[in-house]
């Protein structure tokens, strides 16, 4: 009996310690994403990591350009950039000829058609669609000419009508759709390499149902059966993509960092992708040290590991062919003052003594290892608005100024200011955010009460106006100043963007003239004003514009940081020889 | 044996009011406590007549009796339909999670338990003796170093510099899974290991006490056949109350664990719905959680008549 007991426990051990081999004959990406994936629709990916891996399938009538900064657009399902009417509200767009779905059994035989207008139109009605209240509606939400009122409608009907046309939104012919907006808005065109407008086949909707998330049929380069939510996803290349080739254009950065070496090659590049769910750090950290990651943002605490002081990569880590990337991220972080809070409704003052109380600098060696960039106002570097001489004065460290203002605001060394109170999440990390807001604040007087909530807690607070201060971040959604300043517009106060509930109509009137505009130095002016002028009365105390820090082996190939990275895998390679050098390294 | 029967079917019975009290509850705590979950379902763009849509095709307009027989209903159907966040069937993402979640804690519950009753009647054989204090402070040093601690120093040192296993990850077949879920079992094992052997020694030792055991003694019956024969027989009935309890809590996995490991359970399942208001997850889980309940107590009830032929179902 007990001879047997071991033998099991034997054959156990043996299959316990049998970890997988590689196999480095097949170029395959290995990739991780930090939280569950919610399923492959694209009218539904609200995250980063449902949106990413949404866009491996689908595709969009544009996309970003691979290698160029600032961002520039490119068609993508677009044969072309589209034809705008001279009063910049019609947009219509050629599409290219030959793009086949992805075979699935949802089409006749199971082999893929041809994607037309029709699945354009379709597309943006699903995203449009009452009974789908999607997450991306906000995108098209009053910008299409008779699409609210369709809308509208198709709450009242029993069953959406597809077949019902919208003025603003018509396939011309087979290969010609038309856009028609109800006002000038350029930041129309950014809604289309977005993942809520990428294009789907009615078939493969109708055809699965309420399961068409599980079930994704694209045009993208990599294809995947049933999706199932697990911690891992597999794709395959897609064997009937389009012609696409890799970009010959670049900066002279990227030339001489070999990234335009596969100028013209077909893409997309590798065999097969496979995409491992890691919603903690170590792993990750480990995963990719062992070489079963092919890249990773860097985690806070293995930073200075691999981090040398002069911004390059440490000995330790080079010697290994590992290779690292600083980008500018789209972002901004800041606090927020409820301007319906009757303290900081119209005491400018008081909320610029607050500001100039909080040592931005030190906030930022803490919370982000000294590598975020100080904002002067909420237009991050790198998008039209931004300017990088600006000093705001009231985001400088300045505690005398700052006692100052508060004696002017009405409140002497704090003395009459009740306890503010400071709303966050209960993370470590924001927890400790909120201490060190509390201990900046107590250094002129004033007391702060830092109140921890869950994220639905801390939301629903914001969309209820109930908070007096917040810690926040907000990521762009598309590379335009708009993005950004709409935080502080009026009209999108809570439960909108705005949460700071600033509405000062001076800056309603100039956002709603500039956000009208084609991009052009005199808009970049207009942005410039807007975000320095009102940024001075002080709507949130700015934090800083994140910086990205990734680490790649030296075998990946291709790879270039983007904010939009969505769908850019199909440009990155694996040197498989180099693969097979660089491990023994590890 | 008739009594047998009727005592579990009352028991099943019992499953009705229980269920009832479990259904208010959670759309007390859903209703009253938690806020208006359609800001965070529809995400930083939210509008105020989006969100209004929203409540009402999520049925949150309906008067509170309504939405609280709609809770009942699918509690006593096991309907529970789609979850809010996600969109996915509730039924599926449950059979998806559980799978992997008890693949770890089953075994490294069994294993936990044997290998601690194991210790435990050692020590308890040996008490006051040297190994036994070796082992009560070698258990009060395990159980003095934090979770967490365990898990990142051994996924360290035995995935990543020794290499005996994969860093993360989970496969659904067998023996692929092995190298994946061997480690989580282990620290699994290893965290349960100190409370668990001071438990039983407790209880162990409690029965060596009892007059029978000296009435065995004055017999002259060896000190070996006592434990192994009369002690653990009798221990048996507060080791199945201790170990039965815990089973129904096994299918919700170990949040820290799985997180680590990167295994798909339904202890992250649980923290992803907390997180996203996601009423319907909630609510299966907590109904689900609450029928294991009762029936593992009264599988317990049912065992504690086999371990002891003096208890008898009434």
């Amino acid at each position: 009996m007990i001879k047997k007991l071991l033998s099991l426990l034997l054959l156990v051990l043996t299959f316990a310690s049998c970890t997988k081999k590689r196999d480095l004959n097949e170029k395959v990406l290995n990739l991780t994403v930090e939280s569950k994936v919610k399923g492959l629709d694209p009218i539904n990916t609200g995250d980063t990591y449902s949106s990413t891996e949404v866009a491996r399938v689908y595709e969009g009538l544009l996309q970003y350009h691979y290698l160029k900064r600032p961002y520039e657009l490119i068609p993508n399902l677009a044969k072309e950039m589209p034809k705008v009417s001279k009063d910049e509200l019609t947009y219509t767009f050629k599409l290219k000829e030959g793009v086949l779905f992805h075979d699935n059994k949802c089409f006749k035989d199971g082999k893929g058609r041809e994607m037309v207008a029709e699945d354009v139109v379709y597309s943006f009605k699903r995203l449009a669609d009452p009974r789908n209240n999607a997450i991306g509606w906000w995108i098209l939400d009053g910008k299409l000419e008779g699409l609210n009122e369709w809308r509208e409608k198709q709450k009242r009907l029993e069953k959406t009508n597809y077949d019902e046309e919208v003025s603003g939104l018509k396939a011309l012919d087979k290969y010609t759709v038309q856009f028609k907006l109800k006002e000038k808005s350029p930041q129309f065109l950014y809604a289309l390499p977005m993942t809520y407008t990428m294009v789907v086949p009615r078939e493969a909707v109708e055809h699965y149902g309420k399961e068409f998330l599980n079930n994704p049929v694209g045009t993208g380069p990599f294809m995947t059966d049933t999706y199932t939510q697990s911690n891992k996803i597999v794709y395959h290349k897609n064997p009937n993509y389009r012609k696409e080739t890799y970009p010959s254009e670049g900066t002279p950065e990227d030339k001489a960092a070999g990234l335009l070496e596969d100028a013209g090659k077909t893409l997309p590049l590798v065999e097969k992708l496979v995409v491992v769910i890691q919603p903690e750090s170590q792993p990750r950290w480990l995963s990719f040290e062992k070489g079963k990651l092919d890249y990773i943002s860097i985690p806070k605490d293995n930073f200075e590991t691999v981090v040398a002081p002069n911004k390059g990569v440490t000995e330790e880590y080079a010697k290994k062919g590992i290779v690292l990337q600083i980008s500018p991220d789209l972002d901004v972080t800041y606090i927020a003052f409820n301007h319906e809070d009757p303290l900081f409704k119209d005491n400018v003052k008081l909320k610029q003594a607050l500001s100039l109380a909080y040592d931005r600098e030190k906030s930022n060696e803490l919370f982000y290892n000294g590598n975020g960039i100080l904002a002067q106002t909420p237009i991050p570097p790198g998008i039209a608005g931004y300017d990088k001489d600006y000093k705001n004065p009231y985001m400088q460290y300045n505690l005398e100024k700052a006692k100052k203002l508060l004696t002017e605001a009405g409140y002497p060394r704090g003395k009459g200011l009740p306890v503010i109170k400071y709303d966050t999440l209960a993370k470590t990390v924001s927890r400790q955010m909120g201490e060190f807001f509390k201990k900046q604040m107590a250094k002129i007087g004033v007391n702060v009460q830092v109140v921890t909530n869950t994220w639905p807690q801390l939301t629903e607070k914001v969309h209820k106006r109930q908070t007096q201060t917040y810690g926040m971040a907000w990521v762009g959604d598309y590379p335009d100043a708009e993005n950004f300043l709409q935080l502080l517009y009026g009209p999108n106060s809570s439960p909108g963007p705005n949460g700071s509930n600033f509405n000062d109509p001076g800056f309603n009137k100039l956002f709603d003239k500039a956000t009208k505009m084609q991009p052009s130095p005199l808009r970049a002016k207009l942005y410039e004003e807007l975000a320095q002028k009102y940024s001075e009365k002080v709507p949130w105390i700015l934090g800083v514009h994140r910086t990205s820090f990734v680490v790649k082996h030296g075998w990946l190939e291709n790879y270039k940081f983007s904010t939009f990275n969505y769908g850019n895998v199909k440009y990155w390679d694996v040197d498989l020889k180099k693969k097979k050098k660089l491990l023994e390294k590890l | 044996m008739s009594s047998t029967w009727n005592y579990i079917f009352r028991r099943v019975l019992y499953l009705i009011p229980v269920l009832l009290g479990v259904c208010f509850l959670i759309f007390f705590l859903f209703n009253v406590v938690a806020g208006d979950p359609t800001g965070i379902l529809l995400g930083k763009h939210a509008t105020a007549s989006q969100m209004a849509e929203l409540r009402e095709q999520l049925g949150l307009n309906k008067p509170l009796i309504a939405q609280y027989f709609d809770v009942v209903k699918s509690a006593f159907t096991f309907d529970f339909g789609r979850s809010w966040a996600t969109k996915q069937q509730i039924s599926q993402m449950i059979a998806q999670g559980a799978i992997p979640s008890l693949s770890v804690t089953l075994p490294g519950f069994f294993l936990a338990t044997v290998v601690s009753i194991l210790l435990a009647t050692i020590v308890a054989y040996f008490r006051g003796k040297g190994i036994d204090l070796f082992i009560r402070i070698l258990t009060i040093a395990m159980m003095s170093i934090s979770s967490l601690v365990y898990i990142m120093v051994f996924q360290w040192l035995f995935a990543f510099e020794l290499g005996w296993f994969e860093i993360s990850g989970f496969e659904y077949s067998f023996p692929e899974v092995m190298p994946y879920i061997t480690l989580p079992i282990i620290i699994w094992i290893v965290l349960s290991l100190g409370p668990d052997t001071r438990f039983y020694r407790t209880l162990i030792l409690d029965e060596m006490y009892q007059d029978y055991v000296r009435t065995a003694r004055a017999k002259g019956v060896s000190e070996k056949k006592i434990l192994l024969k009369h002690v653990l027989r009798n221990a048996m009935i507060p080791i199945i109350t201790y170990t039965v309890v815990q089973l129904p809590f096994l299918l919700l996995g170990s949040i820290l664990l799985e997180s680590f490991f990167s295994i798909p359970g339904l202890g992250n399942m649980v923290i992803n719905a907390l997180n996203a208001s996601d009423f319907p997850v909630l609510k299966a889980i907590t109904v689900l959680s609450a029928v294991a309940y009762i029936v593992f107590t009264l599988v317990q009830d049912i065992l504690y008549t086999v371990v002891d032929p003096r208890v008898k179902l009434k």
